[in-house]
Formats: C-alpha cells, sequence, structure tokens
C-alpha cells in the first residue's frame, strides 16, 4: 500500500489511528504489529511470510548472541544470521542480476529465476542485520518478539525507511506506562514501564504537519516531475536542452519522492511517539558530494559508515587501502539500490568524486564556492541519468546527448513547450529543494502576529493542501512509488 | 495563542477532516456510470482468496476507491484548476483550453499508425474494388490541432506527412484535400466533431470531387438541451455549454435508414439521443458498423459507399439527394474482411473519410 493512495488515506490510516488510540498501551505494539502486517499483506499478500521468517530468525539470532556474547560461538551465530538475511536478500534481489551475467560472459543458458522482489526487502533486511550486529557489539537482545517485530515491520518506514537503527530506536519500543506481566521467580509479576514512548499533543501535531508536507512533496512535485521525465523519455525529438532538463527532472523527481516518503514516515513516526532519524537535509545546496552524502538518505550513508566502512578500517588505513575501503561502500551503496550494473556505475561515479575530493579537489571548492556548488549540481545530475538508464548504452546516450554528441539541435518547438508546462512545478521544485522556504516561514513566525495568524490558518493550509492532493489522486492513476524497488 | 492550543486546534481540524472523509468514502454509494467522463465506473471487486491472494483484489480496489470517490467529478475539476491556473500548465490530462475551444494534444504523428490504417485502406481496395467500376476516393478530416495547436504554443503532428504518405500510399484512389476548405469555426467547442451546420461547404467540395452538385436547402433545427462534448467533462472545468444543431428537410424526412447490427429501421436524426450521455449520436444513432440510407427521391440512382468514423454520421445525410443509397460502414467495429458478406461492389462512388485523429490512433481499423 502507498502512503499516496486513497485506501491509505481514507481507508486503513482512519481505521489504523482509531484502533491504536483507543487500544490499551499494553497492547498498543501489538495493533501496530498487525496493522502492519496487513499494510504489508496489503501489496504483497504471499511474500509477507518472508519477512515474518525473516524476523523470527532475527529474533532467535539476538536471543542466542546474546545468550552467547562472551564465547566465539556468539560471533558464530552473528556470522550465520548474516549470510541467512543476506543471502535472502541476494536471492530475491540480485540472482538473476547474477544468473545474467553468467550467461552472458560463460555462454550458458541457465534459466532465470525471475522472483517478484519482496517490497521493502532492502529496507528491512538492513534493519534486521542492523539489529543483530548491534547485539553482537553489547546492545541487549529484545526478549519480546512483538516489539522486535514491530521495530522492523513498522509500516511507516517498512518498505522506504529511513533506515532505523535498533540501537535508536530499542527505548522508543515500550510503549510508556504500559502495564506488562513478568515471570520472575516462578511468580507473574505486574511491571509498569517508567520509560518508553509517549506522544505528546505537540508530537501529534508536528507529525500531522510533517506528514502533509511529505505527501505534497510525493504528490504535487514527484509525480509531476514524474511525468515529465516520462514525456521526455518517450518523444523522438530529442535536444541538448531536453536532456538536461530531463537530467534537472528526475534528480528533482527521486529527490521529492524520497525525501517526501521520508518526511511521511517520520510524521507517521511522531504520531505514534517515534522519533526517527532526519533522512533528508537539502542535499542540493552541498557544495561538495562528501557533503551531498551527508544530506543524502542520510540513514543509509550512516548505515554503510557504521557497519561496513569502519569495519574495513575507514580512513585509519594506508591510504591505498582507504580508497579501496571507498570503492567497496560505494560499489555496495549502488548496488543496494537496485540489481543492474548502471546502479553499481552510479556507486563507483561517486567513489571516483569522493576520491577526486580527498585528494586535492575538496580544497579547491572549499575556497571557491560557487564552483563547488555547480560542481556538485552538474555531478548529481549526471549521476542520476546513470540511476535511470535502462543499461550503459542508455547511460552513454543520454549523458552524451547532455553534452551534445550526437548531431543534437540545441532547442526545438517540442522542448519549448516541455520547459513551458512545467516552469512553474520546476520552479517550485527548485525553491524546494534549499531551505529558503524553510527560513522564511521561521522568519516569520518570529512575528508575534503572523504567529497567531498561522495558528488559524495552518490546519486550513493542511485541510486545503489535502483536498488538492485528494483531487490528485482522484484524477490520476499515475502515482508509481520509485524506491518500492529497492 | 499558546502552542498547545495551535496544535490541539491542527489535531482537531485535520482529525475531523480526514476520519469524516474517511467515513464518508467506508460508507457512500456506489455510482454506476460517470457523465462527464462518458465510461462505467469501477465497482467493488469481488473478496474471494484467489483475487485477494494474487493482488488482484488490492489493484481494483484502488481503482475503485479513485473511481467512486465522494463527488469525484469536482475534485477533478479542483485539479483540473489547480494545473492549469496554479502550476499553470499549458495541459492537463493532454486537454487544453485555447481561444475558448477545448482539444486534446495529438502529438506525434505516428507513421506507423498511417501506415496501418493505409494498409487496411489498401486490402479493402485490392479485395472489392480493383476489378470493378467503383470509382474510389478517400478524404482526411484535419483535428482542431490543426487550426489551434501551433498557434497557441501546442506542439502538433506533422499534418503534412500524414498528408503526403496518405497521397504515397493510395496511389489508385482519388484524393480530396480538406485541410483548406475548414476552418477551427467548423468545430465544437467542447466536443472532437464538426458542426454539421458549418461544414455543407465540406461536403459539397468532396460531392463535386465525386461528380455531384449539392443544391439542398435545409432547415436549421436547434436541439434545446445543452451540449457538452467529450472534452467538457474530461477537461472537467466550467466551459459554457454549446448549442447543437441539425439540418433537416423533406427528403431527409423521407429517407428509410437501416441498422444492419441492431436489424431495426432508424431515424436520420435520432433526437432521443439528446438527452443521453453523448448528444452527438443524433447523427444516425451514433457509433454503427453498418447503416444504409435509402432515399426514394434521389436525382440519380448513383450509390456510395463510405468507409468512415464518427465524423462521418454528421456529414453523410447532406449527400442524400444525390445518391439513392448510401451505405456506411465502419470498419471500427465491422472487420473489413468481412464487408463483401454485406455490400456487393459494381459501380459505386466509394469514399474513405477518416479524420486525421482516428488515423493517428488506428489501431481500432481492422
Amino acid at each position: 500500500m502507498l502512503f499516496s493512495s486513497i485506501p491509505f488515506l481514507y481507508y486503513f490510516l482512519p481505521a489504523f489511528l482509531i484502533l491504536y488510540f483507543v487500544a490499551p498501551k499494553c497492547l498498543k505494539n501489538t495493533v501496530l504489529l498487525t496493522g502492519s502486517l496487513f499494510f504489508y499483506a496489503w501489496g504483497e499478500p504471499k511474500i509477507v511470510l518472508i519477512m515474518i521468517a525473516s524476523i523470527l530468525v532475527g529474533y532467535v539470532s539476538g536471543l542466542l548472541i546474546e545468550a552467547f556474547s562472551h564465547k566465539k560461538v556468539g560471533k558464530y551465530i552473528m556470522i550465520l544470521s548474516v549470510l541467512i538475511q543476506v543471502g535472502c536478500l541476494v536471492y530475491y534481489k540480485y540472482m538473476d542480476f547474477f544468473i545474467g551475467n553468467i550467461n552472458n560472459v560463460f555462454g550458458t543458458g541457465i534459466p532465470l529465476l525471475k522472483i517478484a522482489l519482496p517490497i521493502g526487502i532492502s529496507f528491512y533486511t538492513f534493519q534486521i542485520l542492523s539489529y543483530t550486529v548491534d547485539v553482537y557489539r553489547g546492545e541487549k537482545a529484545q526478549k519480546n518478539p512483538i516489539n522486535l517485530a514491530t521495530y522492523i515491520a513498522m509500516f511507516p518506514q517498512l518498505i522506504a525507511g529511513p533506515i532505523v537503527r535498533y540501537k535508536d530506536v530499542a527505548p522508543q519500543l515500550p510503549v510508556k506506562g504500559a502495564a506488562i506481566l513478568q515471570l520472575i521467580d516462578g511468580k507473574w509479576n505486574k511491571k509498569v514501564h517508567l520509560e518508553g514512548r509517549s506522544a505528546s499533543v505537540e508530537d501529534i501535531a508536528c507529525g500531522i504537519r510533517r506528514f502533509v508536507l511529505g505527501l505534497g512533496k510525493k504528490i504535487l512535485l514527484a509525480n509531476q516531475l514524474g511525468e515529465l521525465c516520462d514525456v521526455i523519455r518517450m518523444t523522438d525529438e530529442k535536444t541538448i536542452v531536453l536532456y538536461w532538463l530531463y537530467a534537472l527532472a528526475f534528480s528533482l523527481h527521486v529527490y521529492f519522492d524520497f525525501s517526501g516518503y521520508s518526511d511521511m514516515a517520520i510524521g507517521l513516526g511522531k504520531i505514534f511517539g517515534f522519533h526517527f532519524m532526519e533522512n533528508f537535509n537539502y542535499p542540493f545546496i552541498s557544495g561538495s558530494v562528501t557533503e551531498f552524502w551527508r544530506r543524502w538518505h542520510i540513514s543509509l550513508g550512516s548505515w554503510f559508515r557504521d557497519y561496513v566502512y569502519i569495519p574495513l578500517g575507514g580512513n585509519r588505513v594506508p591510504k591505498w587501502r582507504w580508497f579501496f575501503n571507498i570503492f567497496v561502500v560505494w560499489m555496495l551503496t549502488g548496488f543496494w539500490h537496485g540489481a543492474a550494473w548502471n546502479f553499481i556505475l552510479w556507486g563507483l561515479f561517486f567513489a571516483i568524486l569522493l576520491v577526486f575530493e580527498k585528494l586535492c579537489f575538496l580544497k579547491v571548492i572549499t575556497k571557491q564556492k560557487v564552483i563547488g556548488h555547480i560542481y556538485v549540481v552538474v555531478a548529481v545530475l549526471i549521476s542520476f541519468v546513470i540511476f535511470n538508464a535502462t543499461d550503459l548504452t542508455e547511460a552513454g546516450q543520454y549523458i552524451g546527448g547532455m553534452f551534445g554528441f550526437g548531431k543534437l539541435s540545441f532547442i526545438s518547438a517540442e522542448t519549448v513547450y516541455y520547459l513551458r508546462n512545467y516552469i512553474v512545478i520546476l520552479l517550485f521544485s527548485v525553491v524546494g529543494a534549499t531551505p529558503l522556504v524553510k527560513q522564511l516561514v521561521s522568519r516569520l513566525y518570529q512575528k508575534p502576529v503572523i504567529k497567531n495568524i498561522m495558528a488559524i490558518a495552518e490546519p486550513l493550509i493542511l485541510v486545503l493542501l489535502m483536498l488538492v492532493m485528494t483531487a490528485y489522486l482522484v484524477d490520476g492513476s499515475f502515482n508509481p512509488f520509485l524506491y518500492f524497488r529497492f | 495563542m499558546s502552542d498547545k492550543n495551535k496544535n490541539l486546534i491542527s489535531i482537531i481540524v485535520m482529525s475531523v477532516f480526514l476520519f469524516g472523509t474517511g467515513f464518508i468514502c467506508w460508507f457512500h454509494g456506489e455510482q454506476e456510470y460517470s457523465l462527464a467522463e462518458r465510461r462505467y465506473l469501477k465497482t467493488m471487486p469481488a473478496i474471494t482468496w484467489e483475487n485477494v491472494v494474487s493482488g488482484r483484489f488490492m489493484s481494483d480496489f484502488e481503482s475503485y476507491t479513485q473511481d467512486q470517490f465522494p463527488a469525484r467529478d469536482t475534485f477533478r475539476s479542483i485539479k483540473s484548476g489547480v494545473a492549469l491556473f496554479a502550476f499553470g500548465k499549458k495541459d492537463n490530462n493532454d486537454l487544453y483550453l485555447a481561444d475558448g475551444y477545448i482539444n486534446k494534444l495529438e502529438y506525434p504523428y505516428r507513421q506507423e499508425s498511417a501506415e496501418h490504417a493505409i494498409k487496411v485502406f489498401s486490402s479493402v481496395y485490392d479485395k472489392y474494388l480493383e476489378d470493378t467500376d467503383c470509382k474510389v476516393y478517400y478524404a482526411l478530416i484535419p483535428d482542431k490541432g490543426y487550426y489551434m495547436a501551433e498557434a497557441n504554443g501546442y506542439p502538433a503532428m506533422d499534418y503534412a506527412a500524414m498528408e503526403q504518405d496518405f497521397i504515397n500510399g493510395m496511389e489508385n484512389m482519388t484524393y480530396i484535400d480538406l485541410f483548406d476548405v475548414m476552418s477551427l469555426e467548423d468545430f465544437y467547442k467542447t466536443d472532437t466533431h464538426w458542426r454539421q451546420e458549418k461544414i455543407t461547404d465540406v461536403a459539397a467540395v468532396i460531392a463535386s470531387a465525386m461528380g455531384k452538385e449539392l443544391k439542398a436547402e435545409y432547415e436549421l433545427c436547434k436541439i434545446e438541451v445543452p451540449f457538452y462534448g467529450v472534452y467538457h467533462g474530461q477537461l472537467s472545468l466550467p466551459v459554457a455549454g454549446e448549442e447543437l444543431f441539425y439540418l433537416n428537410n423533406e427528403e431527409l424526412d423521407g429517407c428509410y435508414v437501416y441498422d444492419y447490427t441492431n436489424m431495426r429501421e432508424i431515424e436520420i436524426y435520432d433526437l432521443e439521443k439528446a438527452q443521453g450521455a453523448d448528444p452527438y449520436e443524433i447523427y444516425l444513432s451514433g457509433p454503427l458498423s453498418l447503416i444504409t440510407i435509402e432515399n426514394p427521391n434521389a436525382d440519380t440512382d448513383a450509390e456510395l459507399v463510405v468507409f468512415r468514423d464518427s465524423f462521418g454520421s454528421s456529414i453523410a445525410p447532406l449527400w442524400v439527394e444525390s445518391y439513392s443509397k448510401i451505405t456506411l460502414i465502419d470498419i471500427r467495429y465491422l472487420y473489413s474482411g468481412m464487408v463483401g458478406n454485406y455490400v456487393a461492389f459494381e459501380n459505386q462512388d466509394v469514399l474513405f473519410l477518416y479524420s486525421t485523429m482516428v488515423l493517428n490512433n488506428s489501431e481500432t481499423i481492422k
């Protein structure tokens, strides 16, 4: 189920909110888990069993790792658990990629498995890995299977992140004030959680605002930009300007699609009392690619940093090994996004830029900030052309087109039409990709008069936005969600 | 106002909206047909084990919730207005409004589509017409885009290329050029079609090319209900309804019209259709695969066979005075290979009359 769909907004969400808030505190996680499994099964009725099996493996592994934490067997269990989870991910997501490449290289005819990719498998697998490794590193294992399953399967962040780390969310899993029965010395004792999550009025209001804002990013900007990309891809009359327009539109489309979904996840989390990490922080204003990746898909970047880059030695190794670590991490980052060579190339493209920056270029662009910003924007636009290409040939064709290869016209009447048709959306998107609006609103809120007016106007604006977004949903069937395939 | 009160107001207002809309969605009744979009709406899919496990129920349910959303047409109007006026889009779902006319982007020229049409028309010629005394003509009816797209900054298909492809591909038939005969005013503002009362000159040009002279005079009859064309509901903006006219005279009243699809006699103008979903269907009862119009008072005993799309319904009555029998064949609904079962081609005038819009999307021609 997509957040940006009528079944979610007006069927699932109202019904779920009633059940969740009516349920006693001790049952809230059970309701959240049940609702999450329903939410997942709505899109993947059969494959929900795979996720449940993965959660069970994670749960048992966690308990065993903790039980054998001071022995070597704990390490072996952790490795086995990681291999099972990664193996499951490889089987469902990457097997056909490997088979296809083996067939291409060796001329074999191994049939492709053509298995449907379970939605969100990359996200929940990484969360289970995070849990397993965190427990191995000393975090307490989760004794309550419902709490662990809730952490992994929680619908706000299940299919598109942010990739919530277990150690970050563990203190929020119990509901503050929830009474539970514990078996101590053969006797059942009632225990009330003094710590845990609770949703304040401020949290809920903030969560609503964040959710509506994210929904707006997705429906009003990302989907429109996606339409423009589709139109450009279909046209036969390509021009240099059109290729650049495509690169810009797709980069912004991915940003608003994904950051919009993250906003919705964070907002929904707040409504239930969770505080998830931020996933995006205006990446397009970055002055270097290094900075861009501190602002883009932060939860994924930090996951790879903590669970791959640092275990490999990070930068506290000889220079050649450091660069090797960077290449490994970025190749995996690319591969995480999709089982195709263009995703690997996309990751390696960033690895090259990062190494280049670390060698010398970072010093230049730190002093020449304008050059740094232009360089980042151009690099990111090119990278997303690679990202969205169906194959490497198409990536080459589109990037070549941006730089005038192939006897292209600079501009045409058709290109002008597409520019005019989407110019307002592009302007909104470009401005929305910077903190300008946020800064302006913050300044306005500092004036008491405006703050009071906004107290009344804000809920009306939210309702108005919901009406407009509902109108877009009712009108169109174009509402694909890009990050499903990850 | 304190932050807590402000937050409370936000929560209450949004809760009322979310739960209120949710309640209406859950419990409001179904609508079977959308008049604005001229289509049947999705109904609640059946909840069966197979449907649920395969995921078909879920995807059908999403379509159902979109189709059956309360006040759907109002929401579509809101979307149209926001897209065109707030986001400055030049078109909404490929529809645009310029000079008071609504039109759909017909772009680019799909040469393979035109080639398909040429292939079908040529096969009809080869199979039925080549060894007969029939005189064969064809004409392309330019759509509204020819007259308004480029002038208003919209991309337009390459009409010249399409025309040339037909001239090259249908060398055995005589081409009748209509591009310069017509103008934008010949069309309805909210519909794809031409206005019958404005195309007497077009009918005369075609008739003249076939060696006939049209002299009849008509009474201009007005349909009393406002006409909202097919684009009106699709664009979903508050554009005024139009006047729908038809041309009539005693000769037309005396014609015998037969619908072979439903095996029944029909009228030239079916005025009951004016109250229906598509009032343009008053002309020869709308989309029918095979119709004959017999005129006992015709000047000659000449016959005309027209391979046509919906544009043919309103122009065909204007040729009645020159033909004792007109046969209208729509090979979108009747396979062209079967035409010989119904029509004996001997020495008739044969006309292929198609809109550029249909020719650019000719998959239905078979």
